[in-house]
């Protein structure tokens, strides 16, 4: 009479098979029907990309990823922020390129809906918490700071929306 | 390598087998259906073999009976026969869903539709570009840069929207429909009382980029109508690339919907935008008790991916070295879609009410693509949200990607069929014919933090890499762009891939030609 241990291994060992030949049968299916993936073709890939990250990652390569470029491929070199001049659509005041997103902000009133179906009623807009003062399309200093600092890189205000009711023109 | 139709190889028979069907038919395979037993999740038995089984001992094959497989003692190996896999299929279909046609229900009810999109978009190209570019050749002076190719002016903190631009300016079928005057804004302005257009907008940048003049544009018209669409991103803030992508695509739907009348559905959609982009996926919530299926499909712009962490070994194992077999513990974008169609069981917290039960049961969810779009847009979410510190913190981890990508593993032919033990049955039916072959053209990465960081975006035109970091355009080598970041990567359908390169690669370009008339 089989003992329990030698009963319990004796199933375990059923069990093992088991599983073993699910997998065996499972693959030699995919790999008899022609359905394994292209396997040579992502290790290919895969190679590839591990030796190029060694070759980033080597300190005796010239840092080539992060370094500063003195002219582009078409030989031209640009400024950190764009100098380009160019009128606002809004107000027509002619802006500075790479100040031009800070200043439509401010020049359409800080995240406001334009659309032509219906505006945000004007209560709405009131009841909300604001900080800094409403802006208005007018303002004579279209460059200037607002209490909101947003300088490049940090996390500023949530868009508040304010409606005034105008469009701008095209 | 095979086209992308997931078909298979049909196995050479057994010469044994073939035998004995030629000699008993199949009538073997018809008494030993009624001995098969399925499992809710698709793997077939056969159940209480009896003497009256017959064993095909005239042949010398008898069954895998825990697994339903057909073996051929004599050629000692295990045999595959259609008929085989269609009665196992026929039996489990029966007898799950108590309904005689089962997945094949499933089948019918699919929108059995082509992709209009690329129909559209083919004919355009080959009426109206093919002669342009022959004109073009005939003018200019010789230039080695692909057309289309300029910088973007940063317009403070603007690269989240540069580096998307970038991608869309150079998405095949994008580019063709709006170079081949798919959308006129001129036309547009005229008919509509609306005179918010996205489309138009994207028009004139498209114009601006292959006007031939190299100068870094600013697209500042495009900015200042996007803002209008999208006036809860409206902001100076940092913005996030795939959230603009999103929404550019739906603000050129959503004009599309206006000025036509149609119907909101996104699936049988004909605007631009998801002609391009739009895929279906499919979502198969499976009974664990019954092994009942319910199938839901959806549309979508995009496939939002999980980064694949799972085989990490837990603590620091001095996984410096970057071999080959480290592969386990990279993240790769092949993983990630196997994350993304593995079959996940939903907790015991989540029972989903079952149709054939009547009683909320513990259930699976797979899952698959249904329909694959022309330009795949892949994006990784890299980030995660701790609810302990109730903060998102960025992932960096490292993604390995493939230049070209197969999706046929990821199709839900492939999916469904892998499920049922890939027997040779024709799970799917109505699949387009779209390729499963893809190749990578703009890759977005990102470095910094969730709060601030820089895009920049890697183009691939004719097979060389270009740098687009806002204004500066740096031609690179594909080396530096595997090793790099990913966040959103954009592939398009091989073929068109292949064919956006033959229609430039003889294009001399002067840089002071304009031929759009801007």
């Amino acid at each position: 009479m089989a003992s329990h241990a030698q009963l319990a291994s004796h199933f375990f060992g059923d069990l093992l098979d088991s599983i073993i030949v699910d997998v065996a049968s499972e693959c030699h299916r995919i790999s008899r029907l022609g359905l394994d993936r292209n396997l040579e073709e992502e290790e290919e890939e895969l190679k590839l990309s591990a030796q190029a990250r060694e070759r980033v990652a080597d300190p005796n390569n010239s840092g080539e990823a992060n370094s500063k470029y003195v002219v582009d491929i078409f030989g031209q070199t640009h400024p950190p922020i764009a100098s380009d001049i160019f009128e606002c659509m809004n107000c027509h005041r002619p802006i500075m390129a790479g100040r031009f997103a800070p200043h439509l902000e401010k020049c359409m009133g800080k995240g406001r809906k334009a659309r032509l179906k219906g505006t945000r009623s004007s209560t709405a807009a009131q009841n909300r918490h604001s900080r800094g003062s409403p802006v208005s399309t007018y303002s004579p200093y279209p460059n200037s700071t607002s209490t909101n600092q947003l300088s490049n890189g940090t996390s500023g205000v949530a868009g508040e929306e304010y409606s005034n009711g105008t469009f701008p023109e095209p | 390598m095979t086209t992308g139709n997931p078909s298979y190889t049909n196995p050479k028979p057994c010469k044994h087998l073939a035998d004995y069907k030629l000699n008993h038919g199949l009538s073997g395979y018809k008494s030993l259906q009624k001995h098969l037993k399925s499992a809710p999740h698709g793997k077939t038995s056969v159940g209480k073999p009896s003497s009256t089984t017959p064993r095909c001992i005239s042949c010398d094959g008898f069954q895998d009976i825990e697994r339903a497989e057909l073996y051929c003692c004599v050629c000692c190996d295990q045999v595959y026969d259609p008929d085989f896999d269609k009665a196992v299929m026929s039996k489990h279909i029966m007898g799950i869903t108590g309904d005689k046609n089962g997945d094949e229900s499933i089948g019918k009810r699919l929108v059995k539709r082509r992709r209009l999109g690329s129909g559209v978009v083919e004919e355009l190209v080959d009426s109206k570009i093919s002669k342009q570019l022959i004109s073009m050749r005939d003018r200019r002076a010789k230039s080695c840069y692909p057309l289309g190719l300029r910088g973007l002016n940063n317009l403070g903190n603007t690269c989240f929207m540069n580096s998307v631009l970038q991608a869309l300016l150079h998405a095949p079928p994008f580019r063709n429909y709006f170079l081949s005057g798919g959308h006129n804004h001129e036309n547009c302005r005229k008919r509509s009382v609306d005179r918010l257009c996205l489309s138009c907008d994207i028009d004139v940048v498209f114009s601006a980029a292959f006007s031939g003049d190299r100068a870094p544009y600013s697209p500042a018209q495009f900015l200042y109508s996007w803002w209008q669409h999208s006036a809860n991103l409206a902001s100076y803030e940092q913005k996030d690339a795939h959230e603009f992508f999103i929404s550019v695509l739906d603000g050129i739907h959503e004009k599309e919907v206006k000025s036509s009348n149609q119907n909101r559905e996104n699936g049988d959609c004909q605007c631009i935008a998801h002609g391009v982009f739009s895929g279906l996926l499919r979502s198969d919530v499976t009974c664990m008790t019954c092994g009942f299926t319910s199938t839901t499909f959806d549309p979508c712009v995009d496939i939002s991916l999980d980064l694949d962490t799972s085989n990490f070994p837990p603590k620091n194992t001095a996984n410096k070295s970057i071999k080959p077999d480290a592969n386990s513990s990279m993240s790769t974008l092949l993983g990630c879609l196997d994350l993304f169609t593995r079959q996940e069981k939903l907790g015991s917290d989540s029972k989903l009410y079952c149709q054939n039960c009547q009683e909320r049961q513990d259930s699976a969810k797979q899952m698959s693509i249904k329909r694959l779009p022309l330009v795949l847009c892949l994006h990784i979410k890299r980030f995660e949200h701790s609810p302990v510190t109730k903060m998102s913190r960025k992932i960096d981890r490292y993604l390995q990607f493939p230049l070209s990508l197969d999706m046929t593993p990821y199709l839900s032919s492939s999916v469904v069929r892998n499920r049922f033990g890939n027997r040779i049955f024709a799970f799917e039916s109505g699949e387009s014919d779209i390729s499963a072959e893809f190749e990578i053209f703009a890759a977005v990465t990102h470095a910094g933090t969730l709060e601030s960081g820089h895009y920049v975006n890697f183009l691939r035109l004719r097979n060389q890499w270009y740098k687009c970091d806002d204004a500066w355009i740096n031609e690179v080598d594909e080396g530096m762009v595997r090793a790099s970041q990913c966040y959103m990567m954009f592939y398009v359908q091989k073929s068109l891939y292949q064919k956006a390169n033959e229609d430039w690669s003889h294009l001399p370009i002067s840089p002071r030609r304009n031929m759009f008339g801007q």
